[in-house]
């Protein structure tokens, strides 16, 4: 067995932007080996957007498409190019899994589709993620996490109102599908260990998003009740929410606190070294129901501590509480680099640069991110002279031809 | 009918809120996920929104959701008898996955290394809100703890309020999928050497994980995102990602270049069709157009920002939410309703797709309830949810006395005593 426990897994991965290569990321990083169709012609969109190296645009010094794209092999071929998708089927056999993540009619129109590469590779596993799935009137829906996570959802029960909807940072659903699609392809390949039998895969991401919504979904089926943007309240927990704190540096501090029953009411105020005599938040029920009320008085509390203080002091009391971080406050998280989560790896053309971590530790086969991400074609040569044995002249034409490219 | 693709593998769920999606997973794929919950159920089902808000452990829509397809048996974990039935369990299950306060099972007896002693084979992950090591390993926790800790909720909220959750907690869930995949990476090599392993999620590493890479542009750019209502990107560089319209609020991608040129000319012909477009739009080279996302924007990319952002909100003012997402299909534009869950559940995509199941729930609430179904269509082995969520302990005599060879006597003795 080796050190990596995906170690001996192989993948194709003609997927681009967020989800499918989040997905693959997670066999790379743990000893399979992933080799991703770029090409330049037809870019991955990530590899377009900041955060970029020195802040300066260039498709190789993209910390953004860097990210999720550790620990994986690149090369670049214009699939638009018979000869490149001839390439292309030379190497479908060699793998265990194909990814990809075009709208639906891209891997039909280059006969690069499951159906096709079946008769190549018959155990094949492929996974095809999109948007809205491969089937029904919106599969070709073109979009990028940020529109998916409002379609699906999320920013509606994101803010304080109704007319005030507030989004998640970023493209959230893309956060969401890639740990349902991680998942199925690493069961489907223990079935075809025990089968003998691989399959296609199509996920919408849309449907796995949806399952970080079921509650509400179940709700409204169930009852008609639509459930909306409330702020931080809660039915469970009160306090609950952020909490003012002393600002530092001349940027705003909060904490979250969450208060779940009347001892840690008490332990809160203790903690504080406050009295509260109103008797509205003398018990749980009076505190949700004066919710409002409660955060003022709260924050008047709070206002002039510090955050980090506050939170030691309340959480030795029993009491949940952490400081609301920034993205700098989290490079300096204690138990973040506790677990070991920040990395600083060595990048082809951007050098020294910082990577998220895995949020996982095994204790026998550790992943690791094994290398950074590859700049465009990194492993041409090793691929198409190592792999499906091209003479170096043949190279040198195939680049000519833009076929490599 | 379950699905075959983790047929004949069980797991042991001894988690609550901050990972019951992923036993919930593990079902849906055709494991065999036998939930272990104290006597008087689990905390899970005491969690509201309640069935008609009438409070009950079979009426929580969260644990109707997360423990679908799972069993239930009971097990107080006080008791030594019933200790001894968990380890008898974990002696014949492949997966543990555990959410308990960082030690609490290994003081019983029933941690990793307790557990790994009678099955070598097994994979046992706990799911932890800040890790084993650090100062926070014990701290108390709730899902907007990690949804603070992780960086999201620094970001989600208008300036002048205060940083905000989601209405549906979702830390939990993420660390929960997450214990999924670690478990099943586990899973591989164990096949092959029969040898399992010990894993610990870290929930606060899961949230950052969903931020975008926004980590990157404090250390790159020398800066960092602040939260700014309907607007994305740094106050140089912002763009409003939330539009009203008649009936509610759109979504848009406003973007030129490869990622949103084709689409931003597109939505402006259509604007020019209604007289909302102005010259210098029919006129742009969109294929060309990209002023400074996230960075310093000039002038001119300023003024053109501004003066597309309003007439874009002046045009959709004019139209409702499925008015403006009908158009933007057929016109390939990169915008989104912000949905809410009823128009979720009419959404014609998924119902052509038959996401959404039916399960029965007769005889826990006498009625059926409507579902998200599988999370991906699979051509061999397609998944769950197949079943609705179980009963406190409904699988006692089935797992105890099936599993375990346990006689009804004697599991009616371990009744009495409070054991289960």
């Amino acid at each position: 067995m080796g050190r990596f426990a995906l170690e001996g897994v192989k993948i194709l991965d003609f997927s681009w932007v967020g989800v499918a290569p989040i997905t693959t990321k997670y066999f790379a990083d743990n000893g399979a080996e992933v080799i991703r169709v770029e090409s330049a012609s037809r870019l991955d969109v990530l590899r377009l957007a900041p955060p970029w190296k020195d802040a300066r645009p260039d498709p190789n010094g993209s910390q953004f498409f860097a990210s999720y794209n550790t620990s994986k092999k690149g090369i670049t071929l214009d699939l638009s190019k018979p000869r490149a998708r001839e390439l292309v089927r030379k190497l479908v056999p060699w793998a265990d899994i194909v990814a990809e993540s075009f709208t639906p009619k891209a891997m039909r129109n280059w006969e690069l589709d499951y159906e096709h590469l079946r008769q190549i590779n018959p155990q094949l596993i492929m996974l095809s993620t999109c948007m809205q799935g491969q089937t029904g009137p919106n599969a070709l829906y073109p979009g990028f996490g940020q529109l998916m996570a409002a379609l699906s959802g999320f920013y509606y029960i994101s803010g304080y109102d109704k007319d005030s909807p507030c989004p998640p940072y970023g493209a959230y659903s893309d956060f969401i599908a890639p740990r349902f699609s991680a998942s199925v392809l690493l069961a489907a390949l223990d079935y075809r260990r025990r089968t003998g039998k691989g399959q296609y895969i199509d996920m919408s991401q849309y449907e796995a998003s949806l399952h970080n919504l079921a509650p509400g979904l179940i709700d409204y089926f169930a009852t008609g009740r639509v459930i909306g943007p409330r702020g931080n309240a809660s039915e469970r927990y009160a306090p609950h929410g952020a909490y003012r704190c002393a600002d530092e540096d001349g940027n705003e501090r909060w904490i979250a606190i969450a208060v779940a029953d009347d001892a840690q009411w008490k332990s809160m105020l203790g903690a504080l070294g406050a009295r509260c005599d109103d008797a509205r938040f003398a018990t749980r029920a009076g505190r949700i129901a004066n919710a409002a009320a409660l955060d003022d008085f709260v924050n008047g509390l709070t206002r002039p501590l510090d955050a980090r203080e506050l939170t030691r002091k309340l959480q030795e009391a029993g009491v949940a509480a952490y400081p609301v971080q920034n993205c700098m406050d989290l490079h300096q998280d204690e138990n973040l680099e506790a677990f070991d989560f920040w990395h600083w790896l060595e990048h082809k053309v951007m050098g020294p640069s910082p990577y998220e971590g895995l949020q996982h530790r095994m204790s026998r086969t550790p992943g690791d991110l094994r290398s950074a991400a590859p700049v465009l074609g990194q492993h041409n040569d090793e691929v198409f002279s190592g792999m499906l044995g091209l003479s170096a002249a043949e190279i040198e034409q195939l680049k000519k031809e833009n076929v490599i490219v | 009918m379950t699905s075959e693709l983790l047929k004949g593998f069980r797991m042991l769920d001894l988690t609550d809120e901050k990972g019951a999606l992923c036993g919930k997973m593990f079902a849906d794929m055709g494991a065999e996920v036998i939930k272990i919950e104290p006597p008087g159920g689990c905390a899970t089902r005491t969690i509201p929104p309640f069935l008609e808000d009438v409070p009950g452990p079979d009426r929580s829509f969260y644990a109707i959701a997360y423990h679908a397809g799972k069993k239930s048996v009971t097990a107080n974990l006080d008791n030594a008898e019933a200790r001894a039935l968990v380890t008898e369990l974990a002696a014949k299950s492949d997966f543990v996955v555990e959410s308990f306060p960082l030690g609490y099972l290994d003081s019983i007896g029933l941690g990793y290394d307790d557990l790994s002693r009678r099955n070598s084979r097994l994979i046992y992950t706990s799911i932890t809100p800040f890790g084993d090591k650090g100062p926070g390993r014990n701290y108390q926790w709730a899902d907007i703890i990690s949804w603070a800790a992780g960086g999201m909720m620094y970001m989600m909220g208008e300036e002048g309020k205060p940083p905000i959750q989601m209405s549906l907690p979702q830390a939990g869930l993420h660390a929960g999928a997450e214990a999924a995949v670690a478990s099943l990476i586990a899973h591989y090599p164990r096949q092959t050497d029969g040898m399992g392993q010990k894993i610990v999620v870290d929930m606060q590493a899961c949230v950052v994980w969903t931020l975008m890479n926004e980590q990157a542009m404090p250390i790159l750019h020398g800066d960092h995102i602040r939260r700014t209502g309907v607007f994305t990107g740094s106050a140089d560089a912002r763009r409003k990602m939330v539009y009203k319209c008649k009936d509610g609020h759109i979504s848009a991608l406003i973007a030129g270049g490869a990622v949103g040129g084709a689409s931003t000319k597109a939505l402006v012909a259509w604007m020019n069709e209604k007289g909302f477009a102005a010259d210098w739009m029919l006129a742009k080279d969109w294929a060309t157009w990209v002023p400074g996302m996230f960075m310093k924007m000039t002038e001119r990319d300023r003024f053109e920002i501004d003066d597309l952002e309003d007439r874009i909100q002046r045009f959709f003012l004019t139209m409702t939410k499925r008015e403006i997402y009908e158009g933007t299909l057929k016109r390939r534009i990169l915008l989104a309703p912000v949905a809410d869950v009823s128009d979720i559940a009419h959404d014609v995509q998924l119902e052509a797709r038959q996401y959404f199941v039916e399960i029965d729930h007769d005889d826990t609430l006498g009625r059926k309830l409507t579902m998200p179904g599988a999370f991906a269509k699979l051509s061999v082995t397609p998944l769950g949810p197949q079943s609705r969520a179980p009963k406190i302990g409904e699988h006692n005599r089935e797992v105890y006395g099936g599993l375990l060879g346990i006689g009804d006597d004697r599991i009616a003795n371990l009744k009495a005593n409070g054991a289960i």
